[in-house]
């Protein structure tokens, strides 16, 4: 006669409870009989008990199958009772206070780490390879669609400077991986170079994802008849599109928001915004890093294409004598015109020339 | 009449346990194991809540959960794609989205009711589409619309959908708060609201000004630019915290007087009182401290604020039983599926009984 379990006995779908014992037969039959008097109330095979998962010292529940329950605080005795049928709870085990629990705070902590800074930028990376190229030309289209309603107007440069300008932006693309294809798998060109009028944006350049690269008469105007500087920034706009910056920044954002969303649930509302904000700050230090992943990769491509690889340095220059003089410019936020870029690139520049020759 | 008075037994250090492995094996199966972390939490919060010696039950299967869990990720997912590859379809998907909400409220509540039990009996949720649209998408623009002056309206319509469609069994909840007995509890908010809120923008706007004058200078010529990002992100961040802050402390006030008028206004089974008297500046302080206490601590302390806010909830809610609660017959359910609920979980809203 293997021990007894006391706790209360609820016939089915009723709420109206009986003082009652639970107990257990060799052949693992389970009987349930009232508390005083010992009166059969219930009986299975306990393979058809569905008794609930230890979780704590909540009180656990056997559910039998015409629907009524056993219901018990007697944790250890349930388990005890079960135990030559069923294991115990695994989770329960590992979840018992302990000074286990510091080392799970450990691996917590070095997880958590390690999952931000190696397996988010895996993902990442496994979705940049696996996105088909129509999904970044419709998102680029887009774009330019609505900036072309919005904001653009024609550019009003005069044709031979488009096409000298268009003829170097040409070389410098036939020189990347991408600009050697001619064309991508979708049958569009693998760079275009456009031209608009800034309006508001003013001097700028900027690429889409699709290999599409906009730039306006403003910056132009500003380079005087700098040609290489220009031929600079492009390369700085065709290294975003060759590292596929955009792409990749979308779906960090989605994979770390992503995490945060699931483990989110125990971390509590108020912390969870927290944190999401908290990865939008991160976020901005990672574009940063793209925009000078960028400038080493216009240094490059300018020194490969025999033009001068610091001429983008001067486009700084520009810069930041402009923003001296007024005091404030929507670049700042976008492109920020540092002396230390300006440095860095002068810098790599000369690296450059001395060992490449 | 006898008063029955919830009681949440629920300990810290045995909290501890369950929420640090629910979060460890979480990351290790990278979010998959949330969907069990869930059940075991609901199991344990659930399971310490007592009311007349007997305790509730959670009974959501993981898997529910999972599917539910994925389902929500893709169109979350699909709907972020969307608005970054078609900005202007965008708007199109989001007037669907404005649409389908209804109808995850509807479904997450109903899969919560039934998932639930308590001695032995399923609770159930019948509220329909409409009334979950007028509630959540009508509710939600009047308060937008009105700067707030009609939220006690929304509060109501909210508060009906959810409790007057709640079924114990097979006996019915019934819930008819006022609205003016609602306004009561809306004074106190606003006012505090629009006399910090212009406190608060005062001192912003001097400060500022003064800043971003003497400081601009230095912005520009400063050897390294980088930081000075850094710099303007935090001053903005700083500026926005005491606002946030006064919002916060201004709707959780609300929030828990509008909880104390509705539930005293709420009747089990044309008999049962259901009584709400917490009070409304300690739970301001709890959550604000919890939040705190839980960002400061990198997530370590949320166990704890989360049995501390159990507590306070459970001491401050009751029921004036006036037969015995043994009474009640349950209508079995099956509780469906588990998206709508996944949606609510996943977008941080947090309802409850």
């Amino acid at each position: 006669m293997a021990s007894e379990v006391s706790g209360e006995w609820r016939p089915p779908a009723t709420s109206r409870a009986t003082p009652a014992c639970l107990s257990m037969r060799a052949d693992g039959v389970i009987t349930v009989t009232a508390a005083d008097g010992g009166r059969p109330l219930a009986t299975a095979p306990q393979v058809t008990v569905e008794v609930s998962a230890r979780v704590g010292q909540i009180p656990r529940r056997l559910s039998f199958p015409d629907g009524g329950q056993f219901e018990t605080a007697d944790n250890d005795g349930v388990d005890a009772l079960l135990a030559p049928f069923r294991r115990k709870g695994v989770v329960h085990g590992l979840e018992r206070f302990g000074p286990r629990l510091f080392v799970f705070v450990a691996l917590v902590v070095a997880f958590s780490f390690a999952l931000y800074r190696y397996a988010v930028p895996v993902l990442v990376e496994v979705a940049v390879a696996v996105t088909p190229p129509i999904v970044s030309e419709l998102m680029s289209k887009s774009v330019l669609v609505s900036l072309d309603q919005g904001v653009f107007e024609p550019s009003a440069l005069p044709a031979e400077r488009q096409k000298t300008l268009h003829d170097g932006f040409s070389e410098l693309t036939s020189l990347t991986p991408r600009g050697k294809l001619k064309v991508t798998t979708t049958g569009s060109p693998a760079y275009s170079l456009n031209f608009r009028k800034g309006g508001f944006i003013g001097p700028n350049a900027f690429a889409l994802p699709d290999g599409t690269v906009v730039l306006t008469d403003e910056l132009v105007d500003m380079a005087g008849g700098d040609d290489e500087l220009i031929l600079g920034v492009l390369a700085h706009e065709i290294g975003h599109v060759d590292r596929e910056h955009s792409l990749r920044q979308l779906y960090r954002a989605a994979g770390v928001t992503t995490l945060i969303l699931l483990i989110g649930g125990d971390i509590g509302a108020g912390a969870q915004d927290v944190l999401v904000q908290g990865t939008a700050v991160l976020a901005l230090s990672y574009s940063r890093s793209a925009e000078r992943e960028a400038d080493r990769y216009s240094v490059e491509l300018m020194h490969k294409a025999g033009r001068d690889p610091a001429a983008i340095a001067r486009f700084f220059e520009i810069l930041r004598d402009r923003l001296g003089d007024k005091g404030g410019n929507d670049m700042l936020s976008t492109h920020p015109a540092t002396p230390e870029r300006i440095e860095e690139t002068r810098r790599y520049a000369e690296e450059l020339q001395a060992t490449g020759g | 009449m006898r008063y029955e008075q919830f009681v949440f037994r629920g300990v810290t250090r045995e909290y501890f346990g369950i929420w640090i492995v629910n979060v460890l094996l979480t990351i290790v199966t990278l979010g998959i194991y949330s969907a069990w972390a869930k059940v075991r939490r609901q199991r344990y919060f659930y399971g310490n809540t007592y009311l007349a010696g007997s305790s509730f039950e959670y009974h959501a299967r993981p898997m529910q959960i999972l599917v539910g869990r994925i389902i929500v990720l893709v169109l979350i997912g699909g709907y972020n794609l969307i608005i970054n590859i078609f900005p202007i379809a965008g708007l199109i998907v989001m007037v669907g989205l404005l649409f389908a909400i209804p109808w995850f409220v509807m479904r997450g509540m109903r899969f919560s009711a039934r998932v639930t039990s308590y001695r032995n009996v399923r609770f159930d949720f019948t509220g329909g589409y409409w009334g979950a649209f007028l509630a959540y998408i009508v509710g939600g623009m009047i308060i937008y619309m009105s700067a707030g002056i009609l939220a006690p309206l929304a509060s109501q319509w909210m508060w009906k959908y959810q409790l007057n469609n709640l079924r114990f069994g097979d006996r019915p909840v019934l819930c008819d708060p006022r609205v003016d007995r609602i306004y009561t509890q809306w004074w106190a908010p606003a006012i505090l609201f629009v006399a910090g809120a212009a406190f608060l923008a005062a001192i912003v706007g001097v400060v500022g000004f003064y800043l971003f004058y003497e400081l601009s200078d230095s912005f520009i010529s400063d050897s390294d630019n980088d930081m000075s990002i850094f710099v303007i992100v935090a001053l903005i961040y700083a500026g926005m915290i005491p606002f946030i802050l006064l919002y916060v402390v201004c709707s959780l006030i609300y929030t828990a007087g509008v909880r104390n008028i509705v539930l005293n206004e709420t009747l089990l089974d044309g008999r049962h009182l259901v009584a709400s008297h917490i009070s409304r500046w300690r739970y301001a302080g709890i959550w604000i401290t919890n939040t705190l206490a839980t960002v400061f601590t990198l997530g370590l302390a949320r166990p704890w604020a989360a049995i501390r806010m159990a507590r306070f909830l459970a001491a401050g809610t009751g029921l004036y039983a006036t037969t015995s609660l043994d009474e009640f017959v349950g209508a079995a359910q099956q509780s469906g599926s588990a998206v709508g609920s996944e949606f609510m979980d996943v977008e941080g809203f947090d309802f409850g009984f």
